[in-house]
């Protein structure tokens, strides 16, 4: 970092703004990076609160050029540390690698073995707790220490990680590079525990809107499935794509998939949980390939995913919460252009997420049952993986699993697994009133009469600013502005079946061959 | 409607018929998973003793995609035309009714089945394969268009290492190894039925052209997708076998087979091995850590494939044709049958030792 401190402010941000064109291709920060960007490289810590889609990744990734050392990014999610990589690797970085539990040891061998030259480490929390790649990573310089999905840190957050915990005492132990916390959103509650869990000092602070103005807000109310999809198909057969549509189970994404392409002829497929993992992969890259016009899915797709160019984000069933619901949407058009997120309600709807909350946590029976058998030794905790399909078996959810798991986790060695469950019990409780609180507000924004969107800026503490032309269906919006003939889109419309011959020459590039 | 109603019940001619000879061939002697387990390829020497037992081995590991939950849809949409009933009051157990006959008796299923499904020597390590080339072509693909970067159709480990090394091991320059690899698979795919071959390299993916899954080859070309699956199998077990037959031929494919396919699994195939120095069954479970039980659940498998092997320390001729003569006559493969008929002193194990024994004769 030394050095830097020759370079006048002005100066950094100019060598910034010449990366982002070389590098990235774009000319000019978007709103919000380059506060952070000019933060970041002044060794401040930072806490960054920015929506999905906003490129949150540049924040990093730009000054990975400027500092000395590498840039160590801890992420949870798997999918996107992927994504990043490849992007990287796309825009000429060679020296991008990841470490996660998923890897081949031979492969994790070779990029400890060249981790002096990385400019980009991505580390998942499981790998960063482990001594022997802390050592290695102790010997290098480390000139930011990024700590994505930050609000994992807070038991207040969704998606508490315990060992995101870890994170402080670790940045320690690296020689105390600057960190910078980035997160989608995060409530005060959350963002005061991130600060404090990890210890950032004098923290400069870029709280971004959660508004995504280019995103077109519509809710439907209908009476049924059958009208519902009656409006689905009459929405698809005009509207800009690709798209999406979320559905609350697996079976409706195939149902809605088949429909679309009977009716409709669009190139649609199905995407759940319940695939064969190189089979979702396959699906995944079609759309990204613009093989697809429509993907219908669950909320197992999205993670990681970036393609700049989705239109239109359908939400065929309400998701539980306002964030998801706005993780969600913020899939469309990330390039910035105008997008249009539908949501369609109808009554019977209500039972999916209840549902869903349900399924978080055992019931009462099955917990006491289940402390009780393993204070009688029928039960026994080998390891992990055992323990949580054992309750599988017995019919629990994989969360609800977990959730017990956890409890006993923390319980005492002298104490009977039978003393956990009143404490369980009021857990559970606990958690499920904050769940249900909201999804209280999910609903209320369903029958708001209000503008959706001065609905949720409200959720999030925030003022409402200057309304876009586009804004949602209580200001008024004619759905036939978003038809595919008003954009100049090129649609390459590539037939899916063609002869084994025709592909494998394209595959191989051999009709050029013959032309060299 | 009445329209999509057709569609569907054609669509579906041949997954029912498969499932109906299954179900005959099984005829009520195991549970429903059996079957399930048999179209999974589930590794367990029960399944791939039961494939053989009940004449099924082409099946075996005929659609490793397969939900639990199609398959129920299946079965249920079977009984819904009464073409099968349960014979157990737990409802886990089925055989087919007259109905289920007649219907059976309107298609050859052999004439169903291409010849390559029944080419199983490869079944244990098909899927490996199968993802190694897949990987392979796409990686090829990205070299060739000069692609930096691109979303691997699978992280597998064990899968992105062996490509790997075949490319950086090979002396060609990448160009002429793109070539070579793109000559091979042309033979390859011209050996064999041209449908099977479409079916096949539909799957393919490479420079901005991703595969397509078996549900959409299904969904496009109108097949039942059962259909597909057997002539997609029966591809990659040709292709199998014209690699290990014809190596030369195919110096840079063949390098994607697993060495010493002998139609065992791996971890049978070192039970094996340690069995072979002369180590007891129980030794060989303690120097391999693991259960009595497996190491006797591969001695089985090794009945099944490998008949040269010396099996009389577990099994003796006058054991074995007791347990067989009772199982004859009671017309029977259930173990718990056979067991109940015969005196003390038999063991599950070496009743199974016997049927594997005597199913492969």
């Amino acid at each position: 970092m030394g050095s830097l401190n020759n370079l006048r402010e002005e100066d950094l941000l100019r060598e910034a703004k010449i990366i982002l064109k070389e590098k990235f291709g774009y000319h000019q920060f978007r709103s919000g990076q380059q506060k952070i960007i000019q933060d970041v490289l002044n060794g401040r810590d930072v806490f960054a609160m920015m929506p999905t889609g906003s490129g949150k990744s540049l924040c990093y990734q730009i000054p990975g050029y400027l500092l000395n050392g590498t840039v160590l990014i801890v992420s949870p999610l798997l999918s996107l540390m992927e994504d990043q990589i490849n992007a990287l690797r796309a825009a000429g970085e060679r020296h991008a690698r990841a470490l996660n539990g998923m890897m081949h040891a031979q492969e994790r061998i070779r990029v400890l073995r060249h981790l002096e030259e990385l400019r980009f480490l991505y580390i998942s929390p499981e790998m960063l707790c482990r001594s022997d790649i802390r050592e290695a990573l102790a010997k290098i310089t480390i000139s930011l220490f990024v700590v994505d999905e930050a609000h994992c840190v807070s038991q207040w957050g969704h998606e508490f990680r315990p060992d995101y915990l870890q994170l402080a005492r670790i940045r320690e132990q690296l020689g105390h590079p600057a960190c910078l916390a980035v997160t989608a959103t995060a409530d005060e509650r959350v963002r005061e525990d991130i600060i404090r869990s990890l210890e950032l000092h004098e923290v400069a602070q870029t709280i971004m809107s959660v508004d995504r103005t280019n995103i077109a807000l519509v809710v439907r109310n209908v009476s049924n499935d059958d009208e519902k999809m009656e409006q689905l198909c009459k929405l698809l057969r005009t509207t800009r794509l690709p798209g999406i549509v979320y559905c609350a189970s697996r079976d409706w994404t195939e149902r809605l998939a088949e429909l679309v392409r009977r009716q409709l002829g669009l190139r649609a497929a199905f995407y759940h949980g319940g695939m064969e993992s190189i089979d979702r992969r396959k699906i995944q890259n079609q759309f990204l390939d613009n093989q697809l016009d429509l993907l219908c899915c669950t909320n197992a797709f999205g993670m990681g995913i970036n393609k700049p160019d989705i239109r239109l984000v359908v939400h065929f069933h309400f998701p539980a919460t306002m964030n998801a619901y706005l993780q969600e949407i913020g899939r469309a058009s990330r390039d910035g252009q105008q997008g249009l997120a539908v949501l369609y309600y109808s009554p019977q709807d209500n039972q999916y997420p209840e549902g869903f909350i349900d399924s978080n946590f055992p019931e009462d029976a099955f917990l006491l049952h289940t402390l009780h058998e393993l204070d009688e030794g029928v039960l026994t905790i080998k390891n992990k993986d055992q323990f949580l399909n054992d309750l599988q078996e017995r019919g629990s959810s994989e969360t609800a699993a977990r959730f017990i798991y956890e409890r006993i986790r923390e319980k005492p060695a002298y104490q009977s697994f039978h003393s956990i469950f009143k404490r369980s019990k009021s857990m559970i409780e606990q958690r499920r009133r904050v769940l249900l609180n909201d999804l209280s507000i999910m609903k209320n924004y369903l029958t708001a009469t209000e503008c959706r969107r001065a609905y949720y800026l409200k959720v999030y503490h925030e003022d409402s600013h200057e309304k876009p032309v586009y804004c949602c269906d209580q200001c008024g919006i004619n759905l036939a502005d978003f038809d595919s003939v008003n954009f100049e889109d090129t649609v390459i419309n590539r037939k899916q079946l063609m002869s084994w011959e025709e592909r494998l020459s394209y595959i191989f590039k051999e009709s050029e061959r013959s032309k060299q | 409607m009445t329209e999509k109603v057709r569609i569907g019940d054609d669509a579906l001619m041949f997954s029912e018929t498969l499932l109906l000879f299954l179900i005959k061939q099984f005829n009520g002697e195991r549970t429903l998973s059996g079957i399930y387990h048999l179209l999974k390829g589930k590794k367990s020497s029960q399944s791939i003793q039961d494939s053989f037992l009940f004449r099924v081995e082409p099946f075996y590991h005929l659609c490793d995609d397969l939900e639990r939950q199609s398959f129920q849809k299946l079965i249920e949409h079977l009984g819904d035309h009464e073409w099968i009933k349960y014979v157990n009051s737990e409802q886990t157990r089925v055989i087919l009714t007259e109905k289920g006959m007649d219907k059976l008796s309107m298609f050859k299923i052999e004439r169903m089945i291409p010849d390559g499904l029944r080419i199983t020597n490869y079944v244990t390590t098909e899927k490996q394969f199968w993802l190694r080339l897949q990987l392979l072509i796409q990686t090829l693909s990205a070299l060739r268009y000069q692609q930096t970067a691109f979303l691997p159709i699978t992280k597998f480990p064990a899968v992105t290492e062996a490509v790997r090394r075949i490319i950086m091991e090979s002396s060609l320059s990448r160009n002429q190894l793109v070539h070579q690899f793109y000559q091979e698979i042309r033979r390859l795919l011209t050996s064999i039925p041209i449908l099977e071959a479409n079916i096949f390299a539909s799957q393919f993916s490479g420079y901005h052209m991703t595969g397509l899954t078996l549900r959409q080859i299904s969904d496009e070309s109108g097949k039942d997708l059962f259909e597909c699956r057997t002539f997609f199998k029966a591809a990659l077990r040709r292709i199998m076998q014209e690699l290990s037959k014809n190596k030369s031929r195919y110096p840079f494919t063949a390098l994607l087979m697993s060495p010493g396919v002998s139609g065992l699994s791996t971890t049978a195939g070192v039970s094996l091995r340690f069995l072979k120095s002369g180590l007891s069954a129980q030794e060989a479970a303690h120097r391999r850590n693991l259960s009595i039980g497996t190491i006797e659940d591969h001695l089985v498998e090794i009945a099944l494939k490998d008949p040269t092997f010396d099996l009389s320390e577990y099994l003796t001729d006058e054991l074995e044709h007791r347990i067989m003569d009772h199982a004859n006559r009671l017309n029977t493969r259930q173990l718990k049958t056979i067991k109940k008929a015969l005196q003390e002193g038999v063991s599950y194990f070496q009743i199974r030792l016997a049927l594997a024994k005597n199913t492969v004769r």
